[in-house]
């Protein structure tokens, strides 16, 4: 540990208050993102078409035609995620499960994006 | 220089760590229907706490004003039923009364809550509704002495009725009224930005955070929304539907929105839509002003849209075509909309 | 780089440039590198060519340090075959905005201030650049935010680190001439 000492003497005040800050913002952020609750359907989105709002309380698996070819959806428990997909890089797929609302994982090439909604964002109450 | 810009953004970033962004939901029976009831921008323990006082209250109502199980109105109905007066002590219960004969009045008798007698004939005066079709000569014998609001007397606390067919039915009143009664209840507790619920009728207080509150419209056919809108502060919204307290027989529905002037469930529509900007009775007039406007034949209901001063309307007639006045349709956003080319603007 | 139009034999490069030619060849290195390794939203990186940067920053001036970013986003696209694709304006974009970020901030009082500060204020800077670009173009969903942390503390971490190795350089080199 002996490169700890250069270190120290290196650092001065005002590095100390700005990395403070930084974790102060960073402490901040991630606990608006912890606060956020479970959700409970999944918003299917392809590139200019109205998104599909299913529920999480089923298992199924879903079948989306994208740009590319079909992409495959699984709901189980609760969570989504892509469990197949055309397209070369595969990123969606290892982006692995979501199930936290505002969780999105997309998938650029073929054009389809999932995403974890509470189902209130088009509404708060329904008039009948 | 700065460092003082540093700290004072860092200030910032700290203020915009608020508890109070949180919405809290509380749900009940009562009334025979589901209360609904959204805060937002309150600590758990008030909203909780004004709730309570709210469903308290509706409580309370359901006692009075219940058309048919045990109330103090139902005490009434026995009373005139069997010729006798009846004295009711309470000075709300009697502006109720007053108010629902001028709306009555005010609505060409359309909405007509003194025709309970029929509505229970026709089998809707019960949780489970009794699907039966009364006789027409039932029905017409019904219709020639039609009991209206205005054969109610009311001298000082006693009521009475020559018609002893009249029989109060406050199912198309009492919502807006606990509606009403929300607000004040809200109000009087300081709560600013709420949404009250009360079988689908809404009203909203305030606003969502830094957005409306938004409200779908039921499609008549679907369990889904047709339709949704921002429900601007103070505002509400009523529906009347055909698909809400009906029941089915050989192919043909016969709902709950009796038409006073054939005796018969009225079928020119399938639901009607009201908003009402912010007003003492507006809970009551979201509530009460969709009937005329469902039951009416369908060649008078913009004539009474006018008149009853009912700016934003919308009718989704019984062909599925849609009657909507100017000002609802530039605020109404469609979510499930059949055939643009179905919409009729006023 | 403009290249004047002239006969071989005129064209004059001052030591100034061939400053920059070897500070920007560094940091083009690094680039490319940096290029190679993984990233949870394709293309956003860290920034390791910052320590360039921040060097060319303190020994020479900011004007001096712009031209050494610019090229160093340029060619290492180029090399890379990236240049128009997304990645290069991820690339771009980060380096502007940290380049932006240092001019407000390298006046700060050195009495109070190392280097280390100037690190973490670049890297700060070449994450909210490049997290700007993917928001509109990469992925255009506010859902981008959940990543935000992860790449601050990398940013921090090695803001830091850069800042530190960039300290040490300089601290090394004044005892050695240029070359």
């Amino acid at each position: 540990m002996k490169k700890v000492l250069p270190f120290i003497k290196t650092i001065k005040l005002g590095d100390v208050l700005i990395i403070f800050m930084l974790m102060g913002l960073i402490i901040f952020i991630i606990n608006k993102s912890w606060n956020t609750p479970i959700g409970q359907y999944l918003k299917i989105e392809k590139n200019n078409e109205p998104p599909k709002i299913i529920s999480l309380n089923q298992i199924k698996e879903e079948k989306i035609a994208g740009l590319l070819g079909d992409s495959n959806i699984s709901i189980v428990d609760g969570k989504a995620r892509f469990s197949k997909a055309p397209c070369t890089k595969k990123y969606c797929i290892h982006q692995g499960w979501i199930n936290k609302v505002n969780q999105t994982i997309v998938c650029l090439p073929n054009q389809i994006t999932i995403s974890i909604t509470d189902g209130s964002e088009s509404y708060d109450s329904v008039n009948y | 220089m700065i460092f003082r810009n540093l700290i004072f953004f860092l200030i910032i970033f700290l203020c915009g760590c608020g508890q109070k962004d949180r919405v809290y939901q509380y749900k009940d029976y009562i009334f025979g229907t589901i209360i609904d009831i959204k805060i937002y921008g309150e600590t758990e323990n008030k909203s909780k706490q004004i709730t309570n006082l709210i469903f308290d209250d509706f409580q309370r109502l359901h006692n009075y004003l219940h058309p048919w199980e045990k109330s103090l109105i139902s005490d009434m109905n026995h009373a005139i039923s069997t010729g006798k007066s009846f004295t009711i002590d309470d000075a709300e219960i009697i502006r109720v009364l007053k108010e629902n004969t001028e709306l009555s009045q005010k609505t060409d008798n359309f909405f007509n809550p003194a025709m309970g007698k029929l509505i229970a004939l026709w089998g809707f005066h019960e949780d489970n509704i009794k699907q039966s079709i009364p006789s027409s000569s039932v029905i017409k014998d019904f219709v020639t002495n039609m009991p209206l609001m205005e054969d109610l007397t009311i001298t000082n606390n006693t009521v009475s009725s020559k018609n002893k067919k009249f029989q109060l039915d406050l199912g198309g009143y009492a919502k807006g009224y606990a509606l009403d009664r929300a607000k004040i209840i809200l109000q009087n507790n300081n709560i600013k930005n709420a949404l009250v619920n009360i079988g689908g009728n809404i009203i909203a207080i305030g606003m969502r955070g830094d957005r409306n509150w938004i409200v779908g419209i039921q499609h008549p056919r679907k369990p889904s929304a047709i339709a949704s809108i921002n429900l601007l502060p103070g505002w509400s919204i009523g529906t009347s539907g055909d698909y809400q307290r009906y029941f089915m027989m050989n192919e043909k529905r016969y709902s709950h929105l009796i038409n006073p002037i054939s005796g018969f469930p009225s079928a020119n529509s399938q639901s009607t839509t009201i908003l009402i900007p912010p007003s003492k009775n507006s809970g009551v007039l979201s509530d009460v002003y969709s009937k005329p406007l469902f039951i009416a034949p369908t060649e008078m209901k913009i004539e009474i849209a006018k008149k009853l001063n009912i700016k934003y309307f919308m009718i989704i007639q019984n062909d599925e075509k849609i009657l909507i006045s100017n000002e609802m349709n530039k605020v109404i956003k469609w979510i499930d909309l059949k055939d643009e080319k179905g919409i009729t603007v006023y | 780089m403009v290249v004047r139009v002239m006969t071989p034999l005129t064209i004059k490069t001052t030591t100034e440039d061939h400053f920059i030619a070897k500070l920007a060849a560094i940091a083009i290195v690094l680039s490319i590198i940096e290029f190679f390794l993984p990233s949870p939203i394709p293309g956003v990186k860290p920034g390791i060519a910052n320590i360039i940067i921040l060097y060319t920053l303190v020994k020479f001036n900011l004007q001096t340090a712009v031209w050494v970013s610019l090229i160093r986003v340029f060619v290492s696209s180029i090399l890379v075959g990236s240049l128009m694709a997304p990645t290069f304006f991820l690339s771009l974009f980060g380096a502007i905005s940290s380049l932006i970020f240092l001019f407000i901030f390298q006046k700060l009082p050195k009495k109070y201030f190392s280097v280390i500060s100037l690190g973490i204020i670049a890297a700060f800077g070449h994450i909210l650049g490049q997290f700007f670009i993917a928001r509109i173009w990469i992925i255009p969903h506010d859902s981008i935010f959940n990543l935000l942390p992860l790449f601050l503390i990398s940013s921090l971490i090695f803001g830091v680190l850069s800042g530190f190795i960039t300290n040490t350089l300089l601290e090394h080199k004044t005892n050695r001439l240029p070359n």
